[in-house]
């Protein structure tokens, strides 16, 4: 990507004088060193890009929850040379060509536009775009696609705690969610009071819980440990505490859980 | 009347405005009260608590909540003579030329900006002191927030108390921000930019401000009412368990969106007639083209949120069921209504001051704007745009799955026209003189903080990301990178641009320029830590939490004090430069635009002759470039030369 305005032909490298406009052959010097600072910006932020995701979000623990982190990481990485240009050549404008002194500057190059940049800016950008919404639709079928024979969990949310409640296990019920790994898990979700939102943010995924209706959401936990589950939607008084624990766990200790809680492996 | 005409009534207009020379915001606050306290009676009387019919008891207070704040607001704007010249005319008397005159605030020295005042220059500053008042609450409501977060053990309030006060300082800052460019500037400056002497309807530009003054109180009566539990959103069915706060919330919402709606007609029918002649479309000033596209956008939008509230204050008095899903009404009902507005009413906020940023670029580049009708092109993509996109607020929501992928496709084409703003603003300042006074520092600032909001942005759209960020602080870092770093940021820049036309004076620049560091390393410092917060995964809007987070709260804490510091330092530059500053003349900045070929600040007829525009206002470096003709007049208030 290049800001071509070279190619008019002007090239008024100092920043005092009005002198008129000189032919240069080849690229203007700002333009290269514009080049430069981007492509030096690009690299640098697009390693704090890289690296940012993965140092603060939660360990992935599930399918979904791992394509989440890689969607963050994508597309972190890709703003990285947009920053790069809109910032390098606000800067390097600033450096190059600050007016010092009192009084007011004089007037600068009348350029009111520049049709290649103007026809290169929404190319590229369009395409960004279609990159990302390529990708996030891609994603999005496949975190949603319905596995067959999912384990199902009714899950309810009231002011101001999560129930659970596993139908093809003989109706057990529970405070804290218990989760066999590697088996593809079908949360329905409601709510008896006011909207409530399950979230288990180790596994990326999410639902509101609303009242008189059931949301879903789905994933497959692929990580053996204890993992956090919260309300993400203003509830009222003790939103701030309606939090439980997923435990993900192997699939002979789930039939163990369910059989010590007086269900029926289903 | 012609324009000599308007010159010869020089003398004091001692006769005229009858009953409106006794009328002020005194008289307004007193019947204001007095209005309230009979509608308390009068609803008392009326409503005995009774059983609805599925059963629900809507309690009595809630009624006499509504009718007291209903009093209120109309006792006020009855106290203040609003609706004086209305009713003359129903009585078939109109006004004569005094009475218009004292309307306009002539010679009543500073007793104008306490009175229904119709010049559009006296509404600008009343205006600009209600924002900044109005931001000052919201500033220390954050200040209480983030105190109560600084770390995990803090209890400084109540849960109750505490969830109040996110939603007060939510809906408080966004009152604020949507009006803290279009209230002053679109005020005091648009009609000066396209030579006309006032807006289109004077007396409905007052009536938007002093509808807007008494909702302050009112929102602040909130907190004696038992506060708000929902968050700004006011989400039911939670809204409908809340205490009679929650009816005080929704009163100041219907009044706030009134007031919104009469300035936005007033703005649009302005600038589409009233230009001044030679300014055709081509030739106005990107400010005025983006004024306008808000207020389009905002008389659209914003009444979404005035249903959503009204719809809430029949179910919490009337037993309506519009949002109870056991009886036939639908939570999601609320949500769409409310993010109908909800997403246009960020770019209400954000346009004007984007705009404002985009008629500063070229005056302190000295090069005209690049790419002026990518500029337009660029905010009429968003303000479309923006009316389909509201259920990205809606992906974790449950509603309409098979949705979440169009929405996903509108919210990232957003990208492109923003994209343009970008260029245009990057392409003025490419080869320019670039001139560091302190407005060219917000713009600076605008392009770093904005392109942090708006790629945080991207990240949310994409449905499974949002997944995990939705409800989370990634989004509060997100939308006050963009709100605060974005529109706050251009807003105080426009501020420090149009500061000496309105005033006279030049805002203290050393002082200016300190706040607007303190201000950009402690947002930056406070929303980048918040960010780290919301992908740990913390839940927003909460009291307490977790030892995990306790670093990154810390820091957005400390963060969140040293903005604070920058914004009173701001506001004791505003207040001592306004009494004391450095005189600026007519033309402080060399600016081609009208306001600017006029005194700082402008005689109250803002032209003595209007003037004729031949060309746009970005002819810089263009030899032959000129705005418009300014006739000479013997009564000239300056000696430079009258072609801008």
């Amino acid at each position: 990507m290049s800001a071509d305005d070279g190619a008019q032909g002007e090239a008024m490298s100092d920043s005092t004088s009005s002198q008129p406009p000189q032919e240069r052959p080849g690229w203007p010097s700002h333009i290269k060193a514009l080049l430069w600072i981007v492509a030096i910006l690009t690299v640098v932020l697009a390693i704090f890009e890289w690296w940012w995701p993965g140092a603060t979000m939660p360990v992935d623990a599930s399918k979904t929850e791992k394509a989440v982190q890689d969607t963050m990481v994508v597309f972190s990485v890709a703003a990285a040379p947009v920053m790069a240009l809109v910032w390098g050549i606000a800067l390097y404008s600033l450096f190059k060509w600050r007016h010092r002194g009192d009084g007011v500057p004089e007037d600068g190059p009348a350029i009111r536009g520049n049709n290649k940049v103007t026809l290169t800016w929404l190319v590229v950008s369009s395409l960004l775009t279609v990159f990302l919404l390529v990708w996030g639709l891609a994603e999005l079928t496949a975190t949603t696609s319905t596995a067959t024979n999912p384990l199902v969990i009714e899950v309810t949310g009231q002011q101001w705690v999560w129930s659970f409640k596993y139908p093809q296990e003989g109706g057990v019920t529970s405070e804290t969610l218990v989760l066999p790994v590697d088996r593809p898990v079908l949360f329905k979700v409601t709510s008896t009071d006011v909207i409530h939102d399950f979230w288990l943010p180790e596994m990326g995924i999410k639902v509101d819980a609303n009242p008189a209706v059931i949301t879903q959401t789905a994933t497959t936990p692929t990580l053996l440990g204890t993992f956090n589950v919260r309300c993400a939607e203003l509830c009222g008084l003790n939103h701030a505490f309606m939090q439980t624990t997923a435990k993900v766990v192997t699939s002979a200790d789930f039939a163990a859980w369910v059989q010590s809680n007086g269900g029926t492996v289903g | 009347m012609t324009d000599s005409a308007v010159l010869e009534t020089t003398v004091a207009a001692s006769s005229g405005g009858g009953i409106m020379r006794r009328l002020n915001v005194l008289t307004g606050t007193v019947c204001g009260v007095v209005l309230a306290v009979v509608f308390y009676f009068a609803a008392n009387a009326m409503w005995a608590t009774h059983i609805g019919p599925y059963g629900q008891v809507p309690t009595g207070s809630d009624q006499t909540v509504v009718a007291m704040l209903l009093g209120w607001v109309i006792g006020f704007l009855i106290g203040i003579g609003a609706f004086v010249a209305p009713f003359k005319w129903l009585l078939g008397r109109d006004q004569s030329h005094d009475d218009e005159m004292f309307g306009a605030g002539k010679n009543q020295g500073v007793m104008r900006y306490f009175r229904f005042t119709t010049d559009h220059k006296v509404v600008g500053v009343q205006y600009l002191v209600l924002a900044m008042t109005t931001f000052f609450v919201g500033g220390v409501l954050a200040m209480m927030i983030r105190s109560e977060l600084i770390t995990p053990g803090a209890k400084l309030f109540g849960n109750q108390t505490y969830n109040s006060l996110v939603g007060m300082h939510g809906i408080i800052m966004i009152v604020s921000t949507i009006i803290m460019v279009t209230g002053p500037w679109g005020n005091f400056i648009m009609p000066i930019m396209i030579g006309a002497r006032d807006m289109a309807f004077p007396r409905l530009n007052a009536l938007s401000l002093w509808t807007l003054v008494p909702v302050v109180p009112m929102l602040l009566s909130v907190a004696f009412l038992g506060g708000i539990p929902t968050g700004w959103v006011a989400y039911a069915p939670l809204s409908d368990q809340a205490p009679p706060g929650m009816d005080a919330f929704a009163i100041s919402i219907i009044l706030f969106v009134i007031s919104s709606a009469i300035g936005a007609v007033n703005l649009i029918v302005t600038a589409v007639t009233m230009r001044t002649k030679g300014m055709t479309w081509s030739r106005t000033p990107i400010f005025v083209i983006g004024i306008t596209l808000t207020s389009i956008l905002g008389l659209v939008a914003l009444p979404c949120f005035e249903v959503a509230m009204f719809f809430t204050v029949l179910d919490r008095t009337m037993a309506a069921t519009f949002f109870d899903a056991a009886h036939g009404g639908s939570q999601w009902l609320y949500s769409n209504l409310f993010w109908l507005m909800g997403h246009p009413e960020v770019y209400v906020i954000l346009i004007p001051a984007m705009a404002a940023v985009m008629e500063m670029v070229p005056v302190f580049s000295r090069k005209p704007l690049f790419g002026y009708r990518l500029a337009v092109l660029g905010e009429i993509g968003i303000v479309s745009l923006s009316i389909l996109v509201w259920a990205h607020h809606m992906f974790a929501s449950g509603w309409a799955p098979a949705l979440n992928g169009p929405f996903m496709l509108t919210t990232e084409l957003i990208s492109i026209p923003t994209g343009l703003i970008f260029l245009v603003i990057i392409g003025t300042l490419w080869r320019g003189r670039i001139w560091t006074r302190l407005p060219m520092l917000f713009i600076y600032g605008f392009l770093w903080n904005f392109m942090i909001g708006g790629v945080t942005g991207i990240f949310l759209s994409d449905v499974p990301a949002d997944n995990e960020l939705h409800g989370a602080l990634f989004v509060t870092a997100h939308f006050h990178y963009t709100l605060l770093g974005g529109a706050l940021i251009g807003g105080m820049g426009a501020l420090a641009y149009w500061f000496p036309k309105m005033t006279g004076r030049y805002l203290d620049e050393k002082v200016g320029k300190l706040a607007f560091w303190l201000v950009m390393i402690g947002l930056n410092v406070t929303f980048m830590a918040m960010f780290f917060s919301g992908l740990r995964g913390m839940p927003r809007r909460v009291a307490t939490y977790g030892h995990e987070f306790a670093v990154s709260n810390l820091i957005t804490t400390l963060g969140a004090y040293v903005i604070f510091a920058g914004m009173l330092l701001f506001l004791s530059a505003i207040i001592n430069s306004w009494r004391s500053g450095e005189p600026a003349g007519e033309n402080p900045w060399q600016a081609k635009t009208l306001e600017w070929m006029v005194a700082s600040p402008p005689i109250l007829e803002n032209f003595e002759v209007l003037p004729v525009v031949t060309g746009d206002p970005y002819g810089y470096g263009e030899e032959d470039s000129r705005h418009a003709i300014m006739a000479k007049s013997h009564n000239s208030h300056s000696s430079t030369e009258a072609h801008s």
